[in-house]
């Protein structure tokens, strides 16, 4: 039977060494990281494909048995009251301030220029509320806006859209 | 709209009683590099064991659990995944089994519940129910963006980063339909962070004033800086048994009733439905309420609040909050979600919420002082930690020994703190009946659990 290994092994360290960041009274230990996830949008890829296209896809469920037929924005691939799978629909690019924040300050990472407003619209037709960024004006609740698309150059993400006074 | 089906609002019964008798905690602090993790934990553990008068030894007690739920938030913090396997080994508790639960801000609270229901079934007469949190592995920026990731990653947690951003859309809409000022959120501020001062372990206490609140930092409009609890590192416990082990260990027991409910993580996602009236409300109070502002729980309540004292009330028999409960720690991760949660838990009628904080009813000295402990706000959030925290506060008030785990000055020493010349007692007289709020996401879980003086 053959061995594992044919010869014998050598190895070196090819990490980096830490540095501290405290010595007294205990090491605490610089540890960096850095990971990629790979993330999918699953059945709700369309959604985010309709943004690149200008379009905001919500999802209804139409099974007569239903008790709610709501209308979901973010959509949901399946309805949550009766289980069967919902369809996409095209929602009014319109709706009203329902409520609103500015975000000042934001942890790391944030990929928006700070401070901004961050708005709740409710859409008619809709069923949920859809948390967007107010791009300018000032909001204030039950204040007309309007979607708009950033259809060149996407994130691919829900940074896609935003809001401004209609 | 929410509807329930018949099954689904079975109250739950302990199929044997449950109670709590002990509890401990360490200091907590935003940054905690004396010790390591498993070693922070060892310390409130032991305290729990050494330090509550228990009728045996912390040996024997070692000897007599048989199981022990684990509270942690986010391995992201930790950086460590199966941290409760290098706990329980540590606390030499292997091979009984133990399980991690996490329900994000609520993982305390629901650590306890999980232990309770190891009790309650038979599983085990004698339970250590144990939460962390290190916060301080990584700077502030990238702890607010790890809490911003039990927002929807892919609906919200771009639009912020940060959680307080999307409690701040809920502060306005409350201000907007119950005229909720700014004076009347930095007054909680200042209340809990006041309470801190008499706490040892408090991270963030301090004698503020109104306009000290209104003038910190903006972090999302309206909430600022004093608005929010803050980063901790720490560690809390309490010791779980059924009624004849609970008699033999301690002198003080309490007896335990907890539930929970949720809600969808995503605020926006919350469909309208109708109120669930706690046992001391009237049918048809809410209608004028609902004719201005129809949509419950929207932005201004946490339906899973409401729904987690719906259970426990009807579990413990308690007719009146108000009345029964001598005192109550809430989650007052934001001062919006302290007064959020009066009407869920129906200390208050849902839009008269300002009025109950007004009324001095949630002050030391009022009917029902809230967040004695110092709070999320003054104390510590250390979020595995929280909702086990909370209990022992409640325990160790009903036993009479607020004065003894706050007003000693070994604890304050344990602290590196001196403890102050006019430290004031914020022991409840008399108090016989506590109830605490854990609570996570923007009310994604919460559990409403009740402690209830047994001797």
């Amino acid at each position: 039977m053959a061995e594992p290994y044919e010869g014998s092994l050598t190895t070196e360290y090819i990490g980096q060494a830490l540095e501290l960041k405290d010595e007294d009274p205990a090491w605490v230990v610089k540890w960096p990281r850095s990971i990629t996830h790979f993330h999918t949008y699953g059945l709700l890829t369309p959604f985010f494909k309709g943004l690149a296209e200008g379009k905001l896809l919500a999802t209804k469920c139409t099974n007569p048995a239903c008790s709610q037929n709501s209308t979901w924005l973010p959509p949901r691939a399946d309805c949550p009251d009766c289980y069967a799978r919902t369809e996409w629909v095209e929602v009014p690019n319109e709706g009203t301030i329902y409520t609103y924040t500015m975000l000042d300050y934001a942890g790391i990472g944030i990929e928006l220029k700070t401070p901004y407003w961050q708005i709740d619209v409710a859409i008619a037709g809709v069923d949920t509320m859809f948390k967007g960024i107010l791009l300018r004006g000032k909001p204030e609740i039950g204040m007309k806006v309007k979607a708009e698309f950033r259809t060149k150059n996407p994130t691919r993400t829900i940074l896609d859209v935003w809001w401004v006074p209609a | 709209m929410i509807t329930f089906g018949k099954g689904n609002l079975r109250v739950p019964r302990w199929s044997k009683r449950v109670f709590m008798v002990a509890g401990g905690c360490t200091p907590f602090r935003k940054y905690f590099p004396e010790y390591k993790l498993e070693e922070l934990v060892m310390m409130g553990y032991k305290m729990m064991l050494e330090e509550n008068q228990l009728k045996m030894s912390p040996k024997e007690i070692k000897d007599s659990i048989q199981f022990a739920v684990y509270g942690e938030f986010a391995d992201h913090f930790q950086d460590q995944l199966l941290c409760e396997a290098k706990i329980h080994d540590y606390l030499g508790l292997d091979p009984l089994f133990n399980i991690g639960v996490k329900t994000g801000g609520a993982t305390g609270g629901a650590a306890v519940l999980a232990g309770a229901m190891a009790i309650a079934s038979g599983y085990a007469n004698c339970v250590l129910v144990a939460g962390w949190e290190r916060m301080d592995e990584v700077d502030t920026r990238t702890g607010n963006f790890y809490i911003s990731t039990a927002a929807c990653k892919d609906f919200e947690t771009r639009m912020g980063r940060i959680y307080s951003s999307y409690y701040a859309p809920m502060a306005n809409r409350f201000a907007w339909a119950y005229n909720l000022s700014e004076v009347t959120r930095a007054k909680v501020a200042v209340k809990n962070r006041g309470y801190a001062m008499s706490n040892p372990n408090a991270q963030q206490p301090g004698h503020h004033t109104v306009e000290e609140v209104l003038s910190s930092r903006m972090s999302a409009y309206p909430l600022r800086f004093l608005e929010c609890c803050a980063m901790t590192a720490g560690s809390a416990s309490v010791l779980l048994c059924d009624e004849e082990l609970a008699y033999k260990l301690s002198d003080q027991p309490c007896e335990l009733f907890i539930c929970g409910g949720s809600h969808t993580l995503r605020v926006a996602d919350r469909r309208p439905m109708e109120i669930p009236l706690l046992p001391h409300e009237e049918p048809g109070m809410y209608d004028e309420l609902l004719r201005e502002n129809p949509r419950y729980p929207g932005f201004e309540s946490f339906l899973a609040s409401r729904f987690a004292s719906w259970l426990t009330y009807r579990m413990a028999g308690i007719k009146n909050p108000l009345d029964d409960f001598d005192l109550v720690e809430l989650h007052d991760a934001f001062t919006i979600s302290d007064i959020q949660t009066y009407g869920d838990v129906g200390l208050a009628p849902y839009g008269k919420e300002v009025d109950y904080i007004e009324s001095g009813d949630a002050y030391f000295g009022g009917r029902c002082p809230a967040n004695l402990s110092g709070g999320l706000l003054g104390t510590m959030h250390a979020v595995g930690a929280t909702g086990i925290w909370q209990a022992a506060e409640c325990l160790w008030q009903i036993q009479g020994k607020y004065d003894y785990f706050h007003g000693q000055e070994k604890w304050w020493k344990r602290a590196g703190k001196e403890m102050p010349k006019d430290w004031k007692s914020l022991q409840v007289k008399d108090a016989k009946q506590a109830m605490w709020i854990s609570h996570a996401g923007v009310g994604s879980h919460v559990t409403c659990g009740v402690l209830r003086k047994a001797w």
